[in-house]
């Protein structure tokens, strides 16, 4: 009955979300038209100011509040922040499979349950960005012939508004399928404790991380890089993916510190050795994620091809400047030079902090990439950004909640979960003249 | 030479299980020795908190090779590109940290590993040529299947028979006398 009150109320958190959208919808239908032709127009500029100055488009000057294009790309950056959560668990399992991993089996159902939350959830979540983008608020190029727009033309095999539906709704499906389909071999392994389960997971992980690589990378081209369609960026799918794990990692690490509190369900399966792997991991993936956008920024700036720099050019206007430096510094340097101790890696009082400051850059990245088409002079927050940011994100932690009680809080039989709870408590001095 | 002969160098203890040792490495850190080490074939999980082991100072050999090798690499490439002999290289700047970044990055690594190693070598006090246990033919098997515990003559609370009682009745081990030689 618990489980089920917390279920009607997770659908009723997801009908205030798609209610949301779907006033803002119908309140703006009238000047969907104006809107159209403003995005045509102002697609072309980006292609003129590219190779020109800058890219200065009068289309979107003021941008109100209460506009359409507002609140779709609002959406889409609270939905990427929330997608990046599952698709690093996502591979967190996957990877815990591959590896045949000990260490993690005692954490796994956490990641198991987040990377579920891609089917249905993430699914119905796509929906609403399926109808921004069909109404032109979101990405110009639904709106634009690709006869006229040569950057489109050549793309127009990816970047056309039938691919865009039908693609973005089978990705995540898929996604979500594999994550689904390894849970419920985990779940079935609670009961019977039978070692196939693993090699099953194990053969499935094996080409799932490729499906993985293939549908991440399209995702976010899809949804997020052809916003501006005319950029180039071989390393924009795993870049998206280096964030994803970042953010997924300091999620992980706080939650499951959070879950073996005394009288929670990790208690006797969670020491301090999962603390300090994740943790390592998490520093580990802050290099990672430098390492990737740093090569993504340095390879452009060598090239210095007016196709490829418009994009960090745009993001170099007015303060889009001084977020760059944000995610410089705040994605890297901070938590880089933080975590260099070891110590620090198991000390709360500065994990609980980082984890937040790590969920505020995550975001201000999706940011980066979202928003400067729609605000081209500089950052600009609307209301909008922290409404789907913590509404999403409250929502999926309320149904990962729901989820993840109904079945048992860690692999009970897993064959490795005894590497993992094997643990090397030492007496300190003096306990050893007790024996 | 016959004066060496006599000077102890320490108790060696021998053990068959890792548990055993693993025991006797937590009485020997109760006992407040400080000039002992264990030698083991394989590494025993927990055994730094068993013999109460401090953080290894390594790491800051390692940061400050890696912060050494990041300026070096930095004014290096200002040095040469910008004040010593000016040369624009693709319509670029004289001298920018995005171009250096990458030297910089690779010299932070490599002093990092040199910090890394070199800083071990010397807390080590290796490279060593020469230890009384190698003159001990049981000791070949810490490499095998036996594990052994050295307490050192040089222990403030070295005593040759407290200490040999101590290992035979409390740590029940086979023990043996070591000579400097």
């Amino acid at each position: 009955m618990n489980a089920f009150s917390r279920q009607t109320k997770s659908w009723m958190a997801l009908g205030g979300v798609v209610a949301v959208a779907a006033i803002a919808l119908f309140g703006t239908l009238p000047t969907l038209g104006a809107d159209a032709g403003s995005a045509a127009h102002s697609a072309q500029e980006v292609v003129h100011g590219a190779v020109g100055h800058g890219g200065a488009d009068h289309g979107h000057a003021a941008v109100s509040v209460f506009s359409l294009k507002q609140i779709a790309h609002s959406y889409l950056t609270a939905y990427m922040f929330c997608l990046s959560l599952c698709v690093g668990s996502l591979f967190l399992t996957l990877v815990h499979h591959l590896f045949d991993a000990g260490w993690s089996a005692s954490i796994r159902r956490v990641t198991e349950t987040v990377a579920s939350l891609l089917f249905p959830w993430m699914l119905i979540l796509a929906l609403p960005i399926l109808g921004f983008a069909w109404t032109g608020n979101l990405h110009a190029w639904f709106k634009i012939n690709p006869a006229d727009d040569h950057s489109l033309d050549v793309k127009k095999v990816l970047f056309n508004p039938m691919a865009f539906t039908v693609l973005v709704p089978v990705l995540i499906t898929v996604l979500g399928l594999l994550a689904r389909q390894i849970r419920a071999w985990s779940i079935a392994q609670d009961k019977d404790g039978a070692a196939h389960w693993t090699s099953k997971s194990r053969k499935l992980s094996a080409g799932g991380i490729f499906i993985f690589a293939f549908g991440v990378t399209l995702l976010c081209f899809l949804l997020m890089k052809s916003l501006q369609h005319q950029f180039f960026s071989t390393m924009y799918g795993v870049y998206f993916f280096a964030g994803s794990v970042w953010t997924t990692l300091i999620t992980l690490y706080l939650l499951t510190m959070w879950l073996a509190q005394p009288g929670r369900p990790l208690e006797k399966v969670y020491f301090k050795r999962q603390q300090q792997d994740l943790a390592v991991l998490f520093f580990a993936f802050t290099v990672f994620y430098a390492y990737i956008h740093f090569s993504q920024y340095f390879l452009i700036w060598n090239a210095a091809l007016p196709e490829e720099t418009f994009w960090y050019v745009r993001r170099e206007v007015g303060s889009w400047k001084w977020v760059g430096m944000l995610i410089l510094f705040g994605h890297f340097f901070v938590p880089f030079l933080l975590l260099l101790n070891q110590d620090i890696k198991r000390n709360m009082s500065v994990m609980i902090p980082v984890g937040a400051w790590a969920w505020l850059m995550q975001y201000v990245d999706m940011t980066y990439n979202v928003m400067p088409v729609l605000h081209p002079e500089g950052l600009h927050l609307t209301l909008w950004d922290p409404i789907f940011w913590m509404g999403m994100s409250v929502l999926l932690g309320r149904l990962f909640w729901s989820e993840y009680q109904k079945n048992p809080p860690y692999p009970l039989k897993d064959p490795r979960l005894q590497e993992a709870i094997v643990h090397h408590e030492v007496p300190a001095p003096g306990a050893s003249a007790a024996h | 030479m016959n004066s060496n002969r006599s000077k102890p160098h320490g108790l060696l203890a021998e053990f068959h299980t890792a548990a055993d040792i693993f025991e006797a490495a937590m009485r020997c850190r109760d006992a407040g020795f400080t000039q002992w080490d264990v030698y083991t074939p394989f590494p025993i999980h927990g055994m730094d908190e068993a013999m109460g082991l401090r953080k290894s100072p390594v790491g800051w050999f390692t940061f400050c090779g890696g912060f050494t090798g990041f300026f070096t690499g930095m004014t290096m490439i200002w040095y040469m590109n910008k004040f010593d002999y000016p040369l624009v290289v693709g319509g670029k700047p004289l001298f920018t940290p995005l171009y250096a970044f990458p030297v910089s990055y690779e010299m932070t690594i490599l002093l990092s590993a040199f910090g890394t190693l070199f800083g071990m070598f010397f807390l080590n006090q290796l490279p060593k040529f020469y230890n009384p246990l190698f003159k001990n033919e049981r000791f070949k098997k810490s490499t095998d299947d036996r594990f052994f515990l050295c307490i050192e003559a040089t222990d403030p609370k070295f005593g040759m028979d407290v200490t040999r009682t101590f290992l035979t009745e409390k740590c029940h081990a086979a023990v043996v006398e070591l000579v400097e030689d």
